[in-house]
Parts: structure tokens; sequence; C-alpha cells
């Protein structure tokens, strides 16, 4: 009677442990769903041999391929989602089976899925720089079929797990380092003997023997690290991101351990451990919060990118209205929104100019030439650029939908029919792209792409003081767009020259225009501050001009009590920050 | 040399034959209506002349328009034979071959049935949906081969960033594609490895080069089968070797030295200019490790050199001197008045020697630019690459490829109204890049770069040569014709080979 109260009472903390677990896993998943719809936009999947062919000639490629195939599912983050969960319940079920844990012990197959719910949400910024094809579903896939080998050795006589072993050998360039967690799992799960010495020097040789036979033209660390992500490029490299794989072979040896160690034990005893589903919800829900990339930037800038994708700039601006500490992609964004929604030049500082640096604990080489300068550069007209930088991306993170896109939209804008159709057959083969068609360049655009004459330019990494250059000092356009951006820019550079000469082009091309509050702010403070010796005289608002004042005024109250320039800016920005006075004397940031 | 067995390759020619011995051979459609015009087949195979053992000219109609293909060939002995599977028309390869061999210095005549897509209404003879028969069209099977093996590197067509980047070598008798080298096998660097130029003595391997370079960089030299890595940058020199070309006979190479860069246009459809701001030619003698200035003019540019088949001259191209009121300026303003004319030195092997300098051909006498000439085996023939400027045609839109009967030249500079150029309007596109020509060994087959299918990817197209006619340019055929769509990457610097490499990237890599 006691045993089976007890039962119960296990039974109970192990459901309410799976449940808060799942809900957990739920809720993460569904506050990254901008993320995995990320994961999709920026993840390399080619329809045709050459994709298929050069994964598969690495170990672990195949894996990758099928994994870069149900990327796509993100398109539809839910839909992504559920694959994920369908994924690691098999595991769940699977692996109980594989390392034969009953009852409560089950639970402790949270744990790799944990690890591996980790991997996808711990990225960060890395989720634009990194090289790995097929990550999001590869591990998952791996570490299932390790598991169903598991599942299959353990279900056969002792004296075929030598087979088993030479299998894992051969199953290396499926499964790469999950087959050699198979090889360990199985012999952790048995009690040794000369078959699990075997196995443990199959275990030791297995990638030499493959590089040697098989992948002689592969660099020996890929071959011998098969499957492990490795997050390095040109600049940067983290080995904190590879974590959750080191700690799912980790995971997996306990389990095996705690298997072979309980194999032994009293069936009433292995029930009666009520603390382990527990345990393990409480764990895997620590490691994943612990290490989960929680920003909302990060998230409210793959929204804006979205709908700056689509053209959907009114959504973007709402966005910019509501977020009170923007990045600098979000900015340059908005600034593009209210280009194509109207009111640049009177809305633009009011929703604020100076972006934040990204949350960027790993110190990444990353910005918005990573980020969006592709769909930067496109929107003002500078093509060439964005297939560069499209071209500069994808070689190193593959031609993924998100530069497929942008370069098939450029081929149309440029009039390069052929190459549009080229990139619009690759994106019709992918699983959600079926019926895309690049949207028809915007009058704004094309204008904006007509306006520039041809100049020869060298390496520029940074996108964005490129584009307040260039567009600060185009001033001898005949487009109106381009006259706007070009006084809007020469007021984000601060730089009085080049706003008289921006000013009076924006004049000549809009003469029956109002004067836009924030052009009528910074005229205000050049004729303060930097007459020119022939001004151009335009009426400003009274209204303005006295605002004007009163900033001077409440500024020098402030300097006079001897207030530093970082205090100042505190308590002049409730009421200030929406000018372009306060944005001149304290936004203004070095890019 | 034993090659490395390749168990993937020989798993994918396992699959191929599987594959090709369950060929779909479909019936020609019982009605169909007369669309009165060729196909619009990709690859356009429409009457061209191609070598006696090139592989299966596959190809498809487009996927937009038809949902199904069938193609009816006929021998000159008759027999005839249908393919066709969804829009494309894949044949085995003994089958294609045995057309071929019965089809030497004749034709096969080609009929191409297309179904539309329901709800695709096409050119004015074609109906929605329903089969459509073509005009047929013949395929011309020349009586010489073309040479086995093709080389090129893969690469996409970037800008500054690379990644993985290969040198490729394709069986062209057969869709067999190899790897030579690539740039990860022997870099651990972040920072990664570019390699490039490669190139062959005589079109054959056991004399061969490439270079390396950032991460362990250096010139990767094959000496009678030999691998080595020696390291071209000498005192007097400006850079390493850049440019190479190995003289027919001896153990020397010629190359070029250049101090190269690159920028972009914001607007310009060319969207990149490479550009030298210095270049000259060394001879580097294997056997010695030695290097030796052939020219080095410190206000012109000298670049890619180019062996007659005898050895006796070294083609090159050097630029012109600028205005002189621009040469104190940026190159970026300069860059179009850069044009490079085409010389030649006699060349004493014994003493190792060089002649004067003569003038072959004056290119910027007609406001153009000449680069990578290749004699023909023959010694009759002169290729090259000609643009308006510069010295990078395969971003000019405006390059094409030009050829010349030598006869023509008797010591006195060629212009574009002496020279006589052969007609090569069937192999040239127009308004894209042609570049990158070369000949076959047996001087029947030309062969260039082009980037004529969309103006980004460069594909390689051939055409039959006899006696200074020139027939109509095809693209290389692929197992999957539609694999040049989803190949994201350009075919750079493509060489004939009569054999192929035989040492493997694992071999190359233990030279770093």
């Amino acid at each position: 009677m006691e045993v089976k109260k007890r039962n119960k009472v296990s039974a109970v903390f192990l459901y309410v442990s799976l449940l808060a677990f799942i809900l957990y896993v739920v809720y993460t998943l569904h506050i990254n769903k901008e993320v995995l719809y990320t994961a999709h936009d920026r993840s390399e999947f080619i329809f045709g041999a050459p994709f298929f062919h050069t994964l598969l000639s690495k170990p672990f490629g195949l894996m990758q391929y099928v994994g870069a195939w149900l990327t796509q599912l993100f398109y539809h983050p839910a839909l992504g989602a559920s694959a994920l969960v369908a994924n690691w319940t098999l595991m769940f079920l699977v692996g109980a089976k594989a390392f034969r844990l009953k009852g409560n012990a089950s639970a402790l197959m949270l744990l790799p899925i944990a690890c591996l719910l980790t991997s996808i949400i711990d990225l960060g910024y890395w989720i634009y720089i990194f090289t790995i094809r097929g990550y999001w579903f590869s591990q998952s896939l791996g570490y299932l079929a390790m598991l169903l080998l598991l599942w299959a050795a353990r279900c056969t006589p002792r004296k075929w797990h030598l087979a088993w072993y030479l299998l894992g050998f051969c199953f290396y360039p499926l499964l790469g380092w999950f087959a050699l967690l198979f090889v360990l799992c199985l012999v952790l799960t048995e009690k040794p003997t000369w078959r699990e010495l075997i196995g443990l020097v199959l275990l030791v040789i297995t990638a030499g023997i493959w590089r040697a036979l098989l992948y002689s033209n592969q660099n020996p660390d890929d071959v011998m690290m098969a499957g492990i992500p490795r997050f390095v490029t040109p600049v940067d490299s983290n080995g904190r991101l590879s974590i959750p794989f080191w700690v799912l072979g980790a995971v997996s040896v306990l389990i095996a351990l705690y298997s072979w160690f309980m194999s032994k034990r009293e069936a009433t005893q292995i029930k009666l451990m009520w603390f382990i589903p527990v345990l393990s919800a409480i764990v895997g829900i620590v490691f994943i919060s612990s290490l989960m990339f929680r920003n909302q930037n990060y998230i409210d800038e793959m929204r804006m990118i979205r709908h700056a994708e689509a053209d959907n700039w009114q959504e973007v601006v709402h966005m910019a209205e509501v977020n009170k500490q923007p990045t600098r992609t979000m900015v340059m964004l908005k600034n593009i929104a209210l280009m194509n929604e109207g009111g640049l030049l009177d809305r633009s500082f009011k929703l604020g100019n100076p972006g934040v640096d990204i949350y960027n604990p790993d110190s990444l080489h990353i910005g918005l030439l990573n980020i969006a300068s592709p769909l930067v550069y496109y929107n003002y007209g500078k093509m060439n650029y964005a297939i560069r930088l499209c071209y500069e991306n994808a070689v190193a993170t593959g031609f993924s939908p998100f530069y497929m896109k942008m370069l098939s939209r450029c081929a149309c804008a440029t009039g390069e029919k052929k190459l549009a159709k080229r990139y619009n057959t690759l994106l019709h083969h992918n699983m959600f792209y079926g019926n895309w068609q690049p949207t028809p360049i915007t009058k704004t655009v094309s204008e904006l792409q007509n306006s520039f004459t041809d100049e020869l330019n060298g390496v520029e990494n940074n996108s964005e003081r490129f584009i307040i250059d260039s567009f600060s000092h185009s001033t001898d356009t005949v487009s109106k767009t381009a006259s706007e951006q070009a006084l809007f820019y020469s007021m984000i550079r601060c730089d009085s020259g080049s706003f008289w000469a921006a000013l009076r082009k924006y004049v000549k091309m809009n003469p029956d225009a109002k004067f836009p509050l924030h052009a009528q702010e910074a005229y205000i403070m050049y004729m303060d501050k930097s007459p020119e010796e022939k001004p151009i005289m335009l009426p400003v608002e009274q209204a303005v001009y006295d605002r004007y004042k009163k900033f001077w005024e409440t500024l020098e109250s402030f300097v006079k009590r001897g207030l530093k320039p970082e205090e100042i800016s505190a308590k002049m920005r409730n009421q200030w920050k929406d000018t372009y006075w306060y944005y001149n004397i304290f936004g203004r940031k070095a890019i | 040399m034993k090659r490395h067995i390749r168990p993937y390759f020989l798993f994918q020619a396992a699959v191929s034959l599987l594959l090709s011995s369950c060929a779909h051979h479909p019936d020609v459609p019982a009605s169909s209506r007369e669309a009165k015009c060729l196909p619009a087949i990709f690859p356009d195979y429409c009457d061209v002349t191609v070598p006696c053992n090139i592989a299966p000219l596959n190809f498809m109609l487009p996927a937009d328009q038809y949902e199904e293909c069938v193609a009816r060939l006929t021998t000159p002995d008759g027999r005839q034979q249908t393919y066709g599977e969804g829009v494309k028309v894949q044949i085995p390869e003994s089958e294609w071959h045995a057309m071929l061999d019965v089809s030497k210095g004749k034709n096969i005549k080609v009929e191409v049935w297309g179904k539309a897509t329901n709800g695709q209404a096409k050119s004015g003879n074609e109906e929605k949906g329903g089969w459509m028969s073509f005009n047929p069209f013949e395929i011309h099977v020349a009586e010489q081969p073309i040479d086995e093996y093709l080389s090129y590197r893969l690469i996409e067509p970037s800008y500054i960033v690379y990644d993985y980047m290969e040198i490729a070598q394709r069986n062209l008798t057969s869709f067999e594609e190899t790897q030579v080298f690539n740039n990860k096998v022997s870099c651990d660097d972040p920072k990664g490895q570019c390699i490039n130029c490669h190139s062959y003595q005589n079109y054959k391997t056991d004399n061969m080069l490439f270079h390396a370079r950032v991460t362990r960089g250096g010139t990767i030299i094959v000496n009678d089968g030999k691998v080595s890595k020696v390291d071209l940058k000498r005192d007097n020199t400006i850079s390493a070797g850049v440019y190479p070309a190995w003289h027919p006979a001896a153990k020397l190479v010629t190359f070029s030295t250049n101090l190269t860069h690159q920028v972009f246009h914001t607007a310009h459809p060319n969207k990149v200019e490479v550009f030298d701001t210095a270049s000259d030619l060394i001879l580097y003698d294997v056997a010695k490790d030695s290097v030796s200035i052939i020219s080095n003019d410190p206000d012109l540019l000298e670049v890619f050199p180019s062996w007659s088949p005898d050895g006796k001259y070294l083609y090159y191209c050097k630029s012109v001197p600028l205005p002189e009121e621009m040469r104190d300026k940026d190159i970026r303003t300069t860059y179009p008045k850069v044009q490079y004319n085409l010389y030649r030195r006699s060349f004493e092997i014994s003493s190792q020697s060089f002649g004067e300098e003569e003038l072959v051909y004056d290119a910027a006498s007609a406001d153009k630019s000449v680069t990578l000439p290749r004699i023909s085996p023959d010694g009759h023939y002169l290729l090259f690459a000609e643009g308006r400027y510069g010295c990078f045609h395969i971003w000019h839109h405006d390059a094409d490829i030009v050829c010349i009967p030598m006869d023509q030249y008797t010591g006195d500079a060629l212009t574009a109204e002496t020279s006589s150029p052969i007609d090569l309007t069937l192999f040239n596109s127009e308004g894209h890049s042609d570049s990158y020509p070369t000949w076959s060994s047996n001087g029947h087959w030309i062969m260039c770069a082009s980037r004529r299918d969309d103006d980004n990817f460069s594909r390689v197209y051939f055409a039959y040569f006899n006696n200074g006619k020139v027939e109509k340019a095809f693209l290389l055929p692929q197992e999957d014709p539609e694999m040049h769509v989803t190949l994201l990457k350009s075919y750079n610097r493509p060489e004939f080979m009569v054999e192929p490499v035989k040492i493997s990237a694992g071999e190359f890599a233990r030279v770093f």
C-alpha cells in the first residue's frame, strides 16, 4: 500500500516536471519566434546537385543537408518549432528505451533536449555571421539517429555488439561525432569485455581512418570534429556556443553510466527516485535560461528587418515609435521608412537618431554591414553596393533566402532579367517561395538609383559611415528624394558646410514645399552658430525660434552650474530629445 | 602516382550507371501542334558542332513554361531513340557515345516536343497546355575530338570575401568532375587561403603549378610529378609570380608580377574594376629555383605572358603610356585610359635570352585593350580577349574574343584594320563579357569563359575551329542541365588538359 502510494506521488512528480519543462520549452520557442524566422531567412538551402554534393563531400554532411532542408520550415516559426519539438519528443521516447530509463529516470532525457534547445537560442548576433549549414536541425537529427542506433543495438544480444561498434565506425560519414557518441554510450552501458575494448579502440581511430579513406581533401580538424559546431569567422571565434554540445555529450555519457549502474538495482528502488524529474526539469530550465541570448533590441531588429524586407514601412515606423533605445540598424531602417512614408525631416529626430550599440557580450565584429546592409543599400538606390554586400556576406554565410531575395530585387532594379530569373528559379525550389516574385522597384528607390553618377570606391567596411558621407556630399542632384536625403544626412553629420549646400539644393528642388520642422531647427542653429557669408534667407516658425532660444537658455544655465556634459544631457533629455539641437549637441556619436 | 580511391565518387558513378541503365525512353506525342520555331532549350545546342567524344548534350525546356519534354534523336544510320523526363532530356553516356561514333563527320537530327504548362500562354503558335512540336535541329559531329580534360577554379563571382574555393577537373567525355585542390585542406587559419592560376605545360599535368595566397602561401609546382612549394617573391621583384605560362619544352615558367587592386563602381553595370598599379615579367627556372627579370619598365605595365607553341616567342600585353596630363592622376580617374597592346620577344632557349620587343597588335589605336593572348598549336592563329580598356575583362560587358591569322604579321604591328580578324560572331556574345580564350591541343576547339547567360556567373563555352572558320559556341554539357542555374559559382580560368592531374588534394596539402 505504502509503495503504491509512493509510486503515485512519484508519477505526479514526473508528470508535473515534464509539464513544467514542456511549458518552458514552448514559452522559450515562442519568445524566440523572430529568431526562428531569421534562422530560415539567413540559412542556405539551395536546390540542386551542387549544394547537395558540397555537403555530402564532408562527414556529417547528410545531416546538415537534411537540417538545411528542414530549416525552411522556420518560414512559419510555429511549424519549424513543431518539427523541432516532434524531434525532441521522439528523442525523449527513444532515449528512454535506448538507455533503459524506467519510470522517473526517463526524465533524464530532458537534459539532452535542454542542450539542444539552448544551442539554438544562445546564438545572439552569431545568427548573422556563422557559417554552419543546417545548424538548426542537424544536431537534433544526429542525436535522434544516435539514440535510434543505441536502442537497436541494445535490443540485440551482447555478442552482436561488436558488429554495432563496427556499424558505428561505418556511420561516421553520416553521423560524425554522434557515431562516436553512439559507440561510447554502447560501450558504457555494458559490463566491459574485450568487445568493449575494441569499441573504444575503434572510437579513437575512426576519424583518422575515414580521413585517410574518404576525406583526404578535407581539413583534418573538419574530419576529426565532424558535426561538432565550431563558431569561427576570420575575425571572431567563440567557444561558449559549443558548450551545449560538449554538455550534450557529457550528459549522454552520464546517462549511459547511470543506465549501467541502475540496471543492477531493484525496480522499486528506481521508481522511488522522485527527485530525478524535478531535478532534471530544474537543471534543464536553468541551463536554458542562463545561456539564452535575451535582448529586446535583438528581437525588434529582426522584426524590423522582416517588415522592411516586405516594404511594410508603416510597421517599421510604428516599431520605431515604440522602441525608445533603437540600435543603429533600427535607426537606419526607421529613416528609410520615413523616406517612404513621408516626413523624414519632420519626424526623424523626434523618433530619435542616435542609435545605441547592439548588445554584444562576445564583442563580435558585427554591425549594419552584416545585419541589414544590402537591404539598406537597395532602398537607398545603391544597387551595386547592395549586390556587392549580398555577395560578400553570402559567400561566407550562404545564399540564404534573405540574400537571394535581395539579389533578385537588385537584378530587377538594374535590368538584369536573366540574373533575376536565376535567383527566382532557385528561390522557387524552396518550400515556401514557390510563388515568390520580387516586389517591383518603387518610384522612390528608382529615383534615388538614377540620381547618382557612377564613382569608383574602395573597400568600405562601415556601411553606416559610407551612406552618411555619400548622401551628405551628393548635393549635385536633380532628384527631390536625393536632395531630401542630402539635407538629412548633412544634419546627421552635423556639418554646417554640407548643410548649407544641401539646404540650398533642397529649397531649389522643393520650391513649394513646407520648410520641414527639423530643417528649420538646423537652419536656426547654423544661422546662429555657423552662419554663411551669403546665407539663404528662409522664414521659420516663431514657435520653433522661441523654442531654440529656450533650449540655449536651459543649456547655458546648466553649464553655468558647472554640470558635466553627460549630466546636462540627462537633465535635458526628456524635454529636448525630440529636437535636432539635442541630437547635434548630445546625440551624435562617432560612427 | 597512385590516386586515392574516392568511394564517394565511385558510389556516385554506380548510382549514375544504375540510373542510366534505367533511362526513360518516352513515346513521341501522338498529336501535337507545330510551333514553327526552334525549341527554347537550355543550353542552346541547336545546330552546334561538337567534338566526336563530348559528353551527352543534355538539355531542358524552361520549367516555368513547360511541364514535359520529349526529344527524338536520329543518327545518320537511321536509328532513333527518344529521351525526356519532366522538362529535361538526359541521355545515357553509353547511348550518346554510340550515337557520336556513327555520326562522326555527319549530323544527329534532334526533334523536340514540349508540353506547355496549363495556363501558360506562349508565343502566338502555342496554346494553353498540350504538346508542341518544334522545328528540328541538327547537332553536327566533328571528326576531331576535344581534349579529354578541362580544369577550372570554381569560385563565387565575389568581390573581396572568399570562402571555399576549389580547382576542379572535368572529364569532357563524361560528367566526372574531381577535385585537384581546395583552399581548406591545408589551411588552419580563419583568415583562409586563396588558390588560383593553375597552369600546365603542354596540356599535360606532370609539370604544372598553381598559387596559394594568404595562409601558408606560395606557388605549388609539380616538376615531373614531384610537388614542391616555392616562394617566387624575390628582392628584385614587385610581387610573387602571378599569371603563369609554362615554356612548351623547357622547365621554365614565365610569370607576370603584379600589384593588383580592385575598386567598385557605385552605379556602372561593370560593377568592379580590377587593375594593376605595377606589373613586370619574370622568368622562373624550375630546376634552379632562380628568377630573372624579363621586362620591368617602371612606367608601363607588362602582363599575361604566353609562349608560342614552338617556344621561340614570348607574347605578352603591355600598357600604352597615359597622356601626359593624366600621368599623375589617381587610377580611379585614369583607369578608362589604361589600354594594353600585344607584344612579343624572341627567345633563345640555349642561352635563355630574349630578343627585342616587337609590337604585334596595336589595340590602342582602335581604342581597345588586349589581354590573354594564346597562339594556336599550329602557330597560325592568335586568340585574345579585347575590351575597351583595362586588363580584367571578365567584368567588362563589352569584352569579346578576337582571333587573327598570324600570317598577317610580317613585322609591322597589326591593327584592327590590318589584321583581317576571323569572324567570331558565332562564338562571342553581344554585350556580355567573353574572356580567357584557349585552344585545345589539336587546335580544333576554342574555349572561353563567358558571362553571356546572366552577366554574373562565368560559364565555359566551346566552339569548333577549322581552317579559320568558327562554328556556333556551345555550353559545357552537364549531367543535369539545370546545374548551370543551381551552381552559384563561376568557372574561372578554364584550361584544357590531355590527361587528369594525378596528384590528390591530400598529397598537395603535404607541401604546406
